[in-house]
């Protein structure tokens, strides 16, 4: 067992343990936050997992993730609009903690594969998990009216 | 020690799973699926199936929330419009 596998075992007990009890307990807007938070936290998971075990193929499985998770909590954000509207869920703190996670995964695994292709794949799903779980959250505490009544 | 991380995606499974059959509001078990299909794709990853844990992500994450909530909001929609003429 590497470091990496250890790292990522650590942050699926830890961030993806936690949500898992946030979303399996309390209320609704609570829930919320924690689906939005587990796509952040497992991303990072799967590129620490793809370079323990050496195969750099399994970054496919963090882009999928860092590009489906957001719009599924957008589909939660865009449907349960009127049950969040009184008391709109934004949990910022927890946020930049989860983008700090990505923050600090995605440039060791960088460093790791060394400057290639994969490397800019890898900074790609970096910006991709950040910025999609900044505008899922944004969307979550009601930062888009708009929306509400398409 | 190297299956740790298999110890814990197995934990991990067997909560959000217990979660989401415990939860009696669709509402929430369409958030608890949600998570339980991303965490069913990372022991797919751990055990060495990525292929499975590619097309779980896809269908997990995203489309079975959606077909719930959409169902959820349309029967809703219709218990609103029909409820006072009963």
């Amino acid at each position: 067992m590497n470091g990496w596998i250890l790292a990522a075992a650590v942050i699926l007990a830890g961030g993806v343990g936690a949500t898992v009890w946030g979303v399996a307990t309390g209320p609704l807007r609570r829930r919320v936050v924690a689906q939005n938070l587990c796509t952040a936290f497992a991303c990072p998971a799967l590129l620490l997992l793809s370079q323990g075990y050496d195969r750099p193929s399994y970054v496919d499985l963090a882009l999928v993730l860092a590009l489906l998770g957001p719009v599924g909590t957008l589909v939660f954000a865009r449907l349960l609009a009127d049950e969040l509207a009184d008391d709109p869920p934004s949990a910022w703190g927890l946020t930049y903690a989860a983008a700090a996670v990505g923050a600090l995964v995605v440039p060791a695994v960088c460093v790791a594969a060394g400057p290639s292709r994969a490397m800019a794949k890898l900074l790609f799903v970096g910006v991709l998990l950040i910025g999609g779980n900044v505008v899922a959250s944004r969307a979550l505490s009601g930062g888009f009216p708009e929306a509400r009544h398409g | 020690m190297a299956d740790a991380v298999i110890v814990v995606a197995l934990l991990l499974v067997a909560a959000s799973a217990t979660a989401a059959v415990a939860a009696r509001d669709p509402v929430r078990q369409a958030l608890v699926l949600s998570v339980l299909g991303v965490v069913l794709a990372i022991l797919f990853t751990v055990l060495q199936a990525p292929d499975v844990a590619l097309s779980q992500l896809a269908v997990g994450s995203a489309l079975t929330p959606l077909l719930l909530l959409l169902a959820v909001h349309k029967v809703r929609r219709r218990g609103r419009r029909e409820g006072p003429r009963r």
